[in-house]
């Protein structure tokens, strides 16, 4: 095995061969998966040639199922088979029971926030079932990539709402590592249909995306400003979507047809498929002759708008709200984005134009373009492409605070500051002796902690006892590329670190995660330590060769003899571990070298920043 | 920290007030066109958080450099001088006009044509801003730490009243 490839940094360590990465839509009703090949982007269908999985999941007693099939036992079984599951991601019970009454599940009892639903093959929390769902895509992906042999991703770009808080983030990335995948990226699906229409590239714009799904809509606004994708705003429906075209239709039909109001679960059925097929007749022709029984007439497209117009108005309300958050006027966006089925529509088409007052992009199919922007981002993001391509920089969608006295919220981070971002709070302690202390993390704009969403709780331990108020624990909040966050803590005088237990409000442990990945095995636990043993000895070889690049390239400048000499025994040491085969002493050896070569980090940072702002000459300023 | 570079350092610059905001911009992007997480994600675990802690110090130094009141904080920071946020300024004078001027601010609503009132109000705020950060320019640039600190702390003042005349317009615009 070629443990040490020798890499210039910046590229991947096997510059000619291209690595295989995909980009995910996991949607709320459908989900896809998209990959670039020869250049181009494209979604990624199954056996049957569809392209769209349909988001469900069922489970039996023995089998669990995804898609058309799981998604056709929804009438039948409806307490097996999980659909919408996103609206859960990242949810607390309390939340659920507000859906209550369309969610026909049982929900089990369970001691951590997240819900669990009965089914027939025990409880199930939406990050499984989410997990369920990416597993199915992954595969589709690898056989794509791969053929039938199969192969390994490199890894996803996986699509989020813009709006979608720490918790629902948090969830989603949860879900893919259960299914095994490596995440480079959560990209806001807004941003990703951006990007599938090149939006990215050129002068500073806003941009509208309208996304009309089946039951959902969302408006986001997002402004490009130098190279800054930044989301203005986000609003829409959580149930208003191309569904209700077809029920509107459908009853006008049944009104036409004189077939009453008072119809059978099949009458409703057959009418609403009538409904949908005249609907995307209507994307083509002029009118449509539907036929019911020995009904017949025509519906045509003035009939058609006057049914939906309504629906549309609704949806076009929400942008006048959009834009009025964003203090943004319709004049002013540059570019229209249209996302979802329904926005195949014509008459949704029209109403859009006329409203932004130009034509909306719609040269990529609506259902895909969130995927294709997921996958180009996933081939810059895996090497492919030339770096100088494609960076999007976020922004943290809401604010993060800490609970202070009173139950009132103190911001950290302000929404729509651009991510990573990191702050440090100082806490002092309020009793002599004090060893501990509570910290309550909440995401919103609200001033009271109960309008806010609970994050997690963060309990430090350890702190050296001393007088109250002596004690200086300065705590770190740092929110990642995703929108994540983590917390680190120290004692300032002492320099001790304290213990940080993080409990999220609605999400999972580490250790749940750990053991229902254990449980999604049915080997024995061998084959848990054998990928435990192959990960750690990736991770291995990844950390000696980033090692080696770094001290081939400024190891004599930046160090001493001595530092020099440490660095190389670390690494030796860790290169032995990689041989043997203790995936513990792996990690161990690999966490030692890490924290011995941050300094040397840290300097080579500094010299990178120097160089990279060289030949800047100072007196630019000079003005 | 990932770095020990201060943040003029970072941006390869010299402290002073006086900084030409397109050229941020630009060496802006072009220090995450380099250490954004994006461009480290092959990379080992450690090279990564390294990565996301460089961003990060990086966005940090880019919100305090592109604002003239937290830039001026930062630059007594480095002179060794911590001004705490809402300090007050024992300049009479100085606090008497603020006070007239919030009048003004309160008296905006019962205008004629509120919008205007509020439209000249911000004018003469912006006016002031513009005069306290050349006195604060010009005491920095000379060294006397002391004049400059008082400069900030009515800065601090007239940024806030800004802000409330920002938050004003918004009430009068949704109204």
């Amino acid at each position: 095995m070629a443990l040490l490839q020798i890499s210039e940094p910046g590229q991947s360590p096997a510059p000619h061969q291209r690595k295989h990465a995909v980009g995910i839509d996991l949607g709320t009703t459908n989900s896809l998966v998209a990959t670039v090949r020869s250049g181009s982007a494209e979604a990624i269908a199954d056996e049957c040639g569809d392209v769209i999985l349909p988001s469900a999941v069922h489970y039996g007693a023995d089998t669990i199922t995804v898609g058309t099939e799981a998604r056709a036992r929804a009438a039948e079984d409806p307490y097996n088979t999980m659909i919408s599951i996103k609206r859960l991601m990242g949810r607390g019970v309390a939340d659920i029971k507000s859906f209550g009454e369309q969610l026909p599940y049982h929900f089990a009892d369970s001691n951590s926030g997240m819900p669990a639903i009965e089914t027939a093959a025990g409880p199930v929390n939406p990050v499984q079932v989410s997990a369920e769902i990416l597993k199915k895509l992954a595969a589709r992906g690898r056989e794509a990539l791969y053929g039938k042999s199969g192969g390994e991703l490199d890894g996803a770009v996986i699509t989020v709402p813009a709006y979608f808080d720490d918790a629902q983030r948090q969830a989603t990335k949860d879900a893919a590592q259960l299914a095994g995948l490596k995440v480079l990226r959560l990209l806001n699906e807004p941003t990703a249909a951006a990007v599938a229409y090149g939006l990215d590239k050129g002068e500073e714009r806003v941009i509208a995306v309208y996304d009309l799904g089946g039951g959902t809509f969302d408006i986001s606004i997002l402004r490009l400003s130098r190279g800054v994708f930044e989301v203005l705003s986000t609003g829409g429906d959580t149930a208003l979507g191309g569904d209700d075209f077809d029920r509107t239709i459908a009853g006008w039909i049944a009104e036409q047809a004189g077939v009453g109001t008072d119809l059978d679960a099949a009458t409703q059925r057959s009418l609403l498929d009538i409904a949908c097929a005249a609907k995307e007749s209507l994307t083509g022709a002029e009118q449509a002759q539907v036929r019911y029984g020995s009904w017949s007439d025509v519906l045509d497209r003035a009939t058609m708008a006057s049914l939906l117009d309504p629906w549309i108005d609704k949806t076009l309300r929400a942008c006048k709200r959009a834009l009025r958050d964003a203090g943004i006027g319709a004049d002013e966006v540059q570019e229209v984005v249209l996302v979802g089925g329904s926005t195949r529509t014509l008459r949704v088409r029209e109403r859009v134009e006329d409203h932004f007052g130009r034509a909306p992009h719609a040269e990529i199919d609506p259902d895909q373009v969130v995927a294709i922007g997921a996958a180009l981002q996933a081939d810059v993001l895996v090497g492919n492409k030339s770096s100088e391509e494609l960076l999007l920089l976020d922004v943290i969608p809401l604010s993060l605070g800490i609970e202070t006295m009173g139950g009132l919220t103190e911001k950290l981070i302000d929404r729509n500051t651009t991510i990573p971002v990191s702050k440090a709070q100082e806490f002092t302690t309020f009793k002599d002796g004090q060893t501990a202390m509570a910290v309550h993390v909440v995401q919103g704009e609200r001033e009271l902690v109960s309008d806010c969403r609970s994050l997690a709780r963060f309990e430090l331990r350890g702190i050296p006892p001393m007088v109250a108020g002596a004690a200086h624990i300065r705590v770190t909040f740092q929110v990642d590329a995703d929108g994540l966050l983590s917390v680190a803590a120290m004692e300032k005088s002492s320099g001790v670190s304290a213990d940080i237990t993080v409990k999220p409000s609605y999400g999972l442990e580490d250790k749940d995660i750990a053991r229902m990945l254990q449980e999604s095995y049915t080997h024995a636990a061998e084959d848990i330590a054998l990928r435990a043993l192959r990960e750690a000895q990736v991770e291995a070889e990844r950390t000696l060769e980033s090692m080696l690049v770094a001290l081939r390239e400024n190891g004599a400048q930046l160090l001493d003899e001595r530092e020099l000499n440490e660095l190389e025994h670390a690494m030796e040491g860790l290169r032995l571990a990689h041989n043997g085969g203790d995936a513990e002493e792996i990690r161990r050896r690999m966490e030692a070298l890490n924290k011995l070569s941050e300094p040397f980090a840290a300097r080579r940072m500094d010299a990178s920043i120097q160089r990279a702002m060289q030949g800047h000459s100072l007196d630019e300023f000079d003005k | 920290m990932a770095t020990n570079l201060n943040h003029f350092e970072v941006f390869g610059l010299q402290p002073a007030f006086e900084l030409d905001r397109s050229t941020l911009a630009a060496r802006y992007r072009e220090l995450q066109r380099e250490f954004h997480p994006d461009k480290y994600v092959s990379r080992s675990d450690s090279e990564q958080l390294l990565a996301i802690k460089m961003a990060a110090q990086i966005n940090e130094a880019h919100t305090v450099l592109r604002d003239p009141v937290q830039r001026a904080g930062y630059l007594l920071k480095l002179a060794g001088v911590e001004v705490p946020p809402e300090q007050t300024t024992s300049d009479t004078e100085f606090l008497m006009q603020q006070m007239l001027l919030r009048e003004q601010l309160e008296e905006v609503r019962d205008q004629a044509d509120p919008a205007a009132a509020l439209d000249e109000l911000n004018t003469e705020v912006q006016g002031l801003i513009s005069t306290e950060e050349r006195r604060f320019a010009e005491a920095y640039g000379a060294k006397s730490l002391r004049a400059a600190e008082e400069s900030l702390r009515k800065l601090q003042f007239l940024v806030k009243l800004a802000h409330q005349i920002d938050e004003r317009e918004e009430d009068l615009f949704n109204n």
